[in-house]
């Protein structure tokens, strides 16, 4: 693989340095362009109190190309699928080499604050949102629990 | 009584006459039905309006049958779209690559961008933005005075790269969005090889400012360079609302009307197909949309339709499996020949008579009051109904698209026999290829009648398409049976179904 573009390492130094509140990505030791990252469930919504682990992986075209992001930790909401793909408009269509890392991860956790059930990845998850909102919210706080504190996985 | 109701009780008492006679009757039933169609019976409400009138049925006809367009290839198309982009330019008053992006976003549609523009002064910057050409009407100025103090600069740091330039080395598109070279040879190359669907965009995030063609080609090279040309290519014949793509595989003609209508085109390098307006195949009497819906519903539901367009059944009195292997659905069975239809496995005799019912669905009266469930099972029933005969149809025509060439090699044996000569038997080619249009036609009457609402309008389609199909299959039958029907017999029944035809589009053309 070519060198790193200075822009990763850019990317990379400054979440490090300055990290944004609620994110954590670390470049995993063994290939540069891949991050581990997590994100706190934001304060009033369903997954406060969680904490949920990420992939996030800087493709050769990055930044022509979006980066893959994906959930480890399981979640309950309408745009994110069992298998933790996202369905983000910034990491499809709206992609623009503009967006960094950084702007990708903020996105995400405003998802988690807000859910958009009319644009859903999960289609079971975004019916019941929609029929009957305070039971999806319930359901998401308890997967929360489950899975997303400690002790859970 | 009228002339129907005797004519069908002549045919409930004549049980024991062969197939040859039922038929006989049956073009005594067309010469009475085009009597009542000039007027004589003033109570016919099917025939004695303008609408059934020869005169009617032949303009509607020639619209139908007549349609101006025109099979061009690469070149000359280019050449179209370049004028088109010299006249926008002209209009709009910017560069002709500009021009194009507004072209693109607008489906080529010069009139309607003209009439916008006389609209009202603001239409022109609109149209701009909404084409991709500018970022935001001249009153928005957040942008440019921000860029302003950049361009004071000596160097620029790029917002892709993070690298700084010379103001020299970077560059923008009318947002003033500055990127350096690099980064917009990576960013345009890639987003030619992903297809570029929706054009090239400015690389800022949030700007809708898209690259034109010659800011594009500054950054482009060899292979690149072409992949870009074929692909804008590709998106202004599939933008630009007279043209098609020739719907045959791998077939570079282009298809083009300078008035867009649902209407059947025919490529003449490779004599494929297609509805010039959807592209789908030629689908009259339904609409564009209706039969766009009608498809989208069958492959959702293919599933549950899968079970019936099974290719055997039983014959309904001895029981004996029958595999169909003509178009024809009016089957006599091998063994008992007892004379049944292949759709609803009723006696044949009951669709010889005007009371002919088979293609048509009988709602359920007392369905409202139902629960949800019967009302869902009631509504699959409904098109199941349809689709089953959407089906046939559409097996049939494969079935009868096999027969030409059986046909032929009958006409050759017969030719060898010295029974006549080859022009003595060109009338059996003819009436299987009359047969395949009035069947295409009839295929698709069943989505239409599906969709359609109540009321007499919905009635009388039905009636026609009852008419129709009953010729059809009398067609069918003589021309698998055509050893045993005179030429004059089998031209009497081309004659019916050509007219029934042409009753039921006539009615569709006028909208
Ligand atoms: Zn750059
Ligand atoms: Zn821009
Ligand atoms: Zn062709
Ligand atoms: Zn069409
Ligand atoms: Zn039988
Ligand atoms: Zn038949
Ligand atoms: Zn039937």
């Amino acid at each position: 693989m070519a060198g790193l573009p200075r822009r990763i390492t850019k990317e990379t130094q400054r979440l490090l340095s300055e990290p944004v509140q609620g994110i954590s990505a670390t470049p995993d030791e063994n290939n540069l362009r891949y991050f581990h990252v997590t994100i706190n469930g934001p304060k009033d919504s369903p997954f406060e109190g969680g904490v949920f682990k990420l992939e996030l992986f800087l493709p050769e075209e990055y930044p022509m190309a979006a980066p893959k992001v994906r959930f480890n930790t399981k979640i309950y909401h309408p745009n994110i699928d069992k298998i933790g793909r996202i369905c983000l408009d910034i990491l499809k269509d709206k992609w623009s080499p503009a967006l960094q890392v950084r702007t990708v991860l903020l996105s995400i956790q405003a998802l988690l604050s807000a859910p958009n059930p009319d644009d859903p990845l999960a289609n079971d998850v975004a019916d019941n949102w929609k029929r009957n909102e305070a039971a999806a919210i319930k359901t998401a706080r308890e997967w929360t629990q489950k899975y997303a504190m400690s002790g859970g996985q | 009584m009228s002339e129907e109701d005797s004519r069908s009780s002549e045919d409930e008492t004549s049980e024991d006459e062969d197939i040859n006679d039922y038929y006989n009757n049956n073009e005594d039933d067309f010469i009475d039905n085009s009597d009542v169609e000039r007027g004589q019976d003033g109570e016919e409400i099917m025939t004695s309006d303008y609408y059934s009138s020869n005169e009617y049925i032949r303009k509607r006809m020639q619209e139908l049958e007549y349609y101006d367009y025109q099979c061009l290839t690469g070149t000359e198309v280019e050449e179209k779209l370049a004028k088109d982009t010299e006249t926008t330019a002209e209009l709009l008053n910017i560069s002709p690559p500009l021009a194009q992006l507004v072209l693109l976003a607008n489906k080529w549609k010069i009139t309607a961008i003209n009439t916008r523009l006389k609209l009202s002064p603001v239409e022109r910057g609109k149209l701009l933005v909404e084409s991709g050409v500018i970022a935001v009407l001249p009153s928005h100025f957040k942008h440019r005075t921000e860029h302003k103090k950049l361009s004071l600069k000596s160097a620029v740091s790029c917002g892709v790269c993070f690298d700084v330039f010379p103001v020299s080395d970077v560059t923008s598109l009318s947002c003033k969005h500055m990127f350096c070279r690099q980064c917009w040879t990576q960013h345009i190359d890639f987003t030619v090889k992903e297809g570029m669907n929706a054009g090239i965009p400015c690389m800022e995030n949030d700007c809708s400012v898209l690259c034109p063609i010659d800011f594009v080609e500054q950054f482009l090279k060899g292979d690149s360079a072409r992949l870009y040309r074929d692909h804008l290519f590709r998106i202004s014949v599939t933008t630009h609302y007279r043209c098609r793509f020739c719907p045959g595989v791998d077939c570079p003609v282009v298809l083009f009307a300078e008035t867009p209508k649902p209407r059947r085109v025919t490529c003449k390098r490779c004599k494929m197909s297609c509805c010039f307006e959807c592209g789908n195949e030629y689908h009259v009497p339904t609409d564009c949309e209706t039969i766009k819906k009608w498809l989208v519903k069958c492959a959702d539901d293919s599933e549950t339709a899968n079970y019936i367009s099974a290719n055997t059944k039983d014959c309904p009195a001895c029981h004996i499996c029958i595999e169909k292997n003509g178009g024809c659905n009016h089957i006599q069975c091998s063994k008992c020949k007892h004379n049944f239809c292949w759709m609803c496995l009723g006696d044949w005799k009951a669709h010889g008579n005007s009371y002919y019912e088979c293609s048509k669905y009988k709602e359920n009266p007392t369905m409202t009051n139902s629960s949800q469930q019967t009302q869902a099972r009631e509504a699959l029933k409904k098109y199941l109904f349809y689709f089953h005969r959407w089906e046939n149809h559409s097996q049939s025509l494969r079935l009868e698209s096999n027969a030409r060439l059986k046909i032929q090699s009958q006409i050759e044996e017969k030719m060898n026999r010295s029974e006549g000569t080859w022009i003595d038997w060109q009338y059996l080619l003819r009436a299987g290829e009359l047969l395949a249009k009035c069947r295409n036609t009839l295929h698709y009457t069943y989505p239409l009648a599906y969709y359609a609402g109540g009321g007499s309008e919905k009635a009388l389609f039905e009636y026609q398409q009852a008419q129709l199909e009953v010729e059809i299959e009398g067609l069918a039958w003589k021309l698998e049976h055509a050893g045993e029907y005179q030429r004059g017999e089998v031209e009497n029944q081309m004659d019916v179904c050509e007219k029934r035809t042409q009753t039921l589009l006539a009615r569709f053309v006028a909208n």
